[in-house]
């Protein structure tokens, strides 16, 4: 996992934002948008989120000058979609409803005997690198198609704890959910992706 | 005695070093004795690495195209508002 230190690399695109440069807007834009959609995602429907993440790419033009590099940008930006996507749901009276309770997904959990045994095991055993398995395109679609059917809240946390490589702390920051709450997220998540992966391997299909 | 359904409930905190001293010593235990949890460690472990080495940054065209197109215009009207008159 990176740390959320502010990435030196960052100084020249940061320096270019402050003096209000397109082209570097255009850079971080590309770069940054899709993290900061999973983080909008996390509490708002599809259109919502789009426009809330706009909003925030245009506030960001003045509010880059407070920018101090306490955290990497991306944290930064993550952060205020986070704030501007809860003042958003605060506005519109919605609650974000989550079973944490359960950290079993049940297909999975349908595959123990009652006395907690195995049932149905694993079927293949992990001999590909990841590497190799996403060369299979067919194979990468496919994810792709059940990582849009998981649950917004078990995407969000994913994407930002695995895909954007946020540390578990700034992912419950920017989330709003309690270590243990992450933990759940995270797990219930993984499970659909192996189960997903176990069937693509198995029967080729998505 | 850990279970093999004990053991899917926990095996993410498992790969992340997110549990105790005597609860991964239970796993390990477990895992020395039972291919099918072995195999399901194996496998979870191979999903998170797919997640990672996936990209998730794919880029919507269209909204960047109006985030691009919303910073410049706002960025154009911040400059012409700092142009001072003679």
């Amino acid at each position: 996992m990176e740390t959320t230190a502010y990435q030196p690399e960052e100084e020249v695109l940061v320096d270019n934002l402050k003096s209000g440069n397109q082209k570097a807007f255009r850079e971080a834009v590309r770069s940054y948008t899709p993290g900061m959609l999973a983080v909008a995602r996390f509490y708002l429907d599809h259109a919502s989120a789009e426009e809330t993440v706009q909003d925030c790419w245009v506030s960001v033009i003045d509010a880059i000058q407070t920018f101090e590099g306490r955290a990497s940008l991306k944290t930064w930006l993550h952060r205020i979609v986070a704030n501007r996507a809860k003042n958003h749901l605060r506005k519109n009276k919605r609650e974000i409803s989550t079973d944490f309770s359960e950290t079993l997904d049940p297909e999975l959990a349908e595959r123990f005997a009652p006395n907690g045994r195995w049932a149905k095991p694993p079927s293949l055993k992990s001999n590909e690198s990841a590497e190799a398995l996403m060369e299979n395109g067919a194979l990468s679609k496919c994810l792709d198609h059940h990582l849009s059917r998981l649950p917004e809240t078990q995407r969000s946390a994913l994407m930002l704890y695995e895909a954007h490589q946020h540390k578990s702390e700034d992912v419950c920051n920017i989330l709003d959910v309690s270590a243990s709450n992450l933990r759940v997220l995270l797990h219930r998540a993984r499970q659909k992706i192996f189960l997903m992966v176990e069937t693509f391997r198995e029967t080729g299909e998505c | 005695m850990l279970m093999c359904r004990d053991l899917a409930r926990i095996a993410s905190d498992y790969i992340d070093d997110e549990l105790g001293v005597g609860k991964v010593m239970s796993v390990k235990m477990h895992l020395l004795m039972c291919g099918r949890c072995r195999s399901f460690i194996g496998n979870l472990r191979a999903s998170i690495e797919l997640m990672s080495a996936h990209s998730g940054q794919q880029v919507n065209e269209e909204l960047v195209r109006r985030i691009d197109e919303r910073i410049s215009e706002s960025l154009r009207t911040r400059d012409a508002g700092n142009i001072k008159p003679e």
